[in-house]
């Protein structure tokens, strides 16, 4: 519980920054720090396989993807970071506190929060494989085939349009 | 805790093989005889098992540095440091105080706070990473069941800390380093983890202390069963080897901080400690793939030839690091930088292929017995596709003739 | 407050920014960090239920978790690789500016 509630602050300032902060980059990086938060939560909760993936897939792939590219369309030198007050403060707050309520309203509804399961609940990996992959197979599957395709897809997105693949013919 | 309650418990036999771990027994004994409550001595015991590790690494670190200018120079016809001691024995030392003596100079344009917590960030995953690898039968910083899932994870951290370096500099030399040091450590991290994916396919365990003790045993009475001495093993081993280098930013792939490119790369803006804390976190973190690579494919501790087990398990490791570590030197003084096209291009068109056919050649290595039939199996599924690969590669990309265009 | 109480409002509260930030930033690619911070609340809930919840022997919570990952890191790439395509031709990842779809 005491871990829970040191994260659980600092996971929300860390979300508040990566949603609040004008400059792009630090948003990112505080987004970055937002999952890593994330991911020692997932390892205090004894998911440790999930936190270790959650490291390696969304800090250090996800985060950096976001930060690449933020570095590739940035605005240019001269050019100042976007405005602190966004013009559509007001219509996001009106329409994302209604759902903030209704979701807090059911939490405090629920009534089996009371009990605090006793064991560790730790999961050892051979168990974890063996379910994944027979239990779940097809989804493993299914995912195998979004995964290729969205490399398919990226890859070619990020082409120059209207070159063929660059050969350097001379230095 | 009075030293009037001081009994001591018989001091604990220390064999050849937990030598190292002497500092830890000793603080525990003395901690434990002046009674000191439990959670102490635990704490006191992992602090120094940590501060053991970092202390042979960093000592490490510091006659590397030395070793690696005098190899660099033998291989570049002349001498290398030798004015500060014998044999240039103090250079490190000396390196050590110009580096703390600086003065540390920020830019003005660049961000404080981050520009002060990349070093560190560097720093720390290395650190991290070199306390799961095991280093001796009973020297073992920590024994995790997810140990290579761990190691990966941090390595993981090092990518956004390089980003910060660049970013965070304020300057152009920099954010270009850090664009290219990123890109090239994203590219060949995919194939280190398919390699050690292999591995861990025929182990059937994340856990490094069970991998190497899988690969105990001799074959024809003096042939390890190392992972490296398998058809698979043999290639998924030399992409290990190869994209440890590039992870490592080391020569031939050193193009994120290359001296004649871009200054220092994403280290440009950085003087003094900040400099040094860099180079440690670079070195570390070679020391940290290198054990890995020897854990997954060269046995780890295991001794390579039947009659050798009485010299202590950590020795061997120690030994095989200096071996692997010499020959990255060695390549560094041979072979010339690739270019970013280049680079990128043998990750994801050879690298990541190869990679990728080393887990069916395992797997059929495996369900055909591990024996003959294996290799006369599994060298043809590795060797063809292999031969098309660079056949066609090299085809492509060979520079055709150059045609000279003078001023008239 | 039980735990799992606690993990529950981290999450909605964590869902709730990322809504935030998908419903208020300009910046194209801080949309997509919303919906990163969207995603992960979904998971922490995932993950809040398998260890406070009754013991399952398939382990759907970090299954799914692990699928959610897997899905929200292709996502990631392919709307990064769509966003950069977009700046390519209006250089520009300003949401106001890109409508010329408008009425």
């Amino acid at each position: 519980m005491i871990p829970l509630l040191i994260l659980t602050p600092l996971i929300l300032l860390a979300a508040l920054g990566a949603v609040w902060k004008a400059r792009p980059v630090h948003a990112a990086l505080l987004l970055a720090l937002t999952l890593a938060l994330n991911a020692i939560l997932y390892l205090v909760l004894s998911a440790d396989f999930i936190g270790l993936i959650q490291f390696m897939v969304y800090v250090g792939a996800v985060a950096v993807l976001i930060v690449f590219s933020l570095l590739i369309t940035r605005p240019g030198d001269e050019a100042e970071e976007i405005a602190r007050r966004p013009r559509s403060l007001v219509t996001g707050l009106a329409c994302s506190l209604p759902v903030l309520a209704v979701m807090l309203f059911i939490v405090s509804r629920f009534e089996n929060a009371g009990q605090a399961v006793a064991d560790a609940r730790s999961v050892s990996i051979e168990q974890l494989g063996t379910t994944l992959f027979t239990t779940h197979a097809p989804a493993v599957m299914a995912v195998g085939v979004l995964l290729t395709a969205v490399m398919i897809g990226a890859a070619l997105f990020a082409r120059e349009p209207g070159k063929k693949t660059q050969t350097p013919s001379d230095s | 805790m009075s030293l009037l309650a001081v009994q001591f418990a018989p001091f604990p036999q220390i064999t050849r093989e937990a030598l190292p771990l002497l500092p830890k027994t000793l603080v525990e004994w003395l901690l434990a005889g002046f009674g000191a409550p439990e959670w102490l001595v635990l704490i006191a015991g992992f602090l120094v098992a940590a501060a053991t590790v970092v202390g042979v690494f960093a000592g490490g670190f510091a006659l590397l540095s030395l070793v690696e200018r005098k190899t660099l120079a033998r291989a570049q016809n002349r001498i290398g440091p030798n004015r500060a001691g014998w044999f240039g024995i103090l250079q490190p030392v000396a390196d050590g105080i110009k580096m703390l003596t600086k003065e540390d100079i920020v830019p003005a344009k660049a961000e404080k706070l981050l520009h002060l917590l990349a070093p560190i960030m560097i720093v720390v995953p290395s650190i991290l990473a070199l306390g799961v690898i095991p280093y001796g039968r009973e020297w073992i910083p920590v024994p995790l069941e997810l140990g290579l899932l761990f190691f990966f994870a941090v390595g993981a951290m090092t990518e956004v800390s390089i980003f910060m370096a660049g970013w965070a500099s304020g300057s152009k030399f920099p954010m270009l380093g850090a664009m290219r040091a990123i890109s090239q450590m994203v590219s060949y991290e995919l194939p280190l983890m398919i390699c050690a994916l292999g591995v861990v396919m025929v182990s059937g365990t994340l856990s490094l202390p069970d991998i190497v003790d899988k690969q105990g045993g001799f074959h024809l009475g003096f042939i390890p069963a190392w992972n490296l001495f398998t058809p698979w093993g043999l290639v998924a081993g030399l992409l290990f080897y190869v994209c440890s280098i590039a992870e490592a930013n080391r020569c031939p792939f050193d193009l994120p901080e290359g001296e004649s490119e871009i200054v220092a790369g994403h280290m440009t803006e950085y003087s003094g400690f900040k400099y040094a804390l860099f180079f440690m976190g670079e070195y570390l973190g070679l020391f940290a793939i290198s054990g890995l690579g020897i854990t997954l494919f060269l046995g780890g501790w295991q001794a390579p030839l039947p009659g050798l087990d009485f010299v202590p398990s950590w020795i061997w490791f120690f030994a095989k690091l200096c071996a692997v570590i010499f020959s990255f030197l060695w390549i560094r003084a041979t072979f010339p930088r690739v270019r970013i096209d280049q680079l990128m291009r043998f990750a994801w068109l050879c690298m990541i292929p190869m990679a990728l056919l080393t887990l069916p050649a395992a797997a059929i290595w495996h369900f055909t017995g591990r024996g003959f039939l294996s290799w006369v199996v599994t060298v043809p599924l590795l060797l063809i596709p292999w031969v098309i690969i660079t056949v066609i590669y090299n085809k492509r990309l060979a520079p055709t003739l150059r045609t000279y265009h003078f001023a008239e | 407050m039980t735990p799992l109480a606690m993990l529950l409002t981290l999450s909605s509260l964590m869902f709730t920014l990322g809504l935030l930030a998908v419903l208020t930033r300009r910046n194209a690619i801080l949309v997509l960090v919303g919906i990163e911070l969207m995603l992960n609340a979904a998971n922490i809930n995932f993950i809040g239920f398998w260890r406070y919840g009754p013991s399952d022997p398939a382990l759907t919570g970090p299954m799914f978790v692990l699928f959610s990952i897997a899905i929200a890191a292709a996502e990631a790439a392919v709307g990064l690789a769509i966003i950069l395509m977009v700046f390519r031709h209006t250089r520009s990842t300003d949401l106001n500016k890109l409508d010329s779809l408008h009425g």
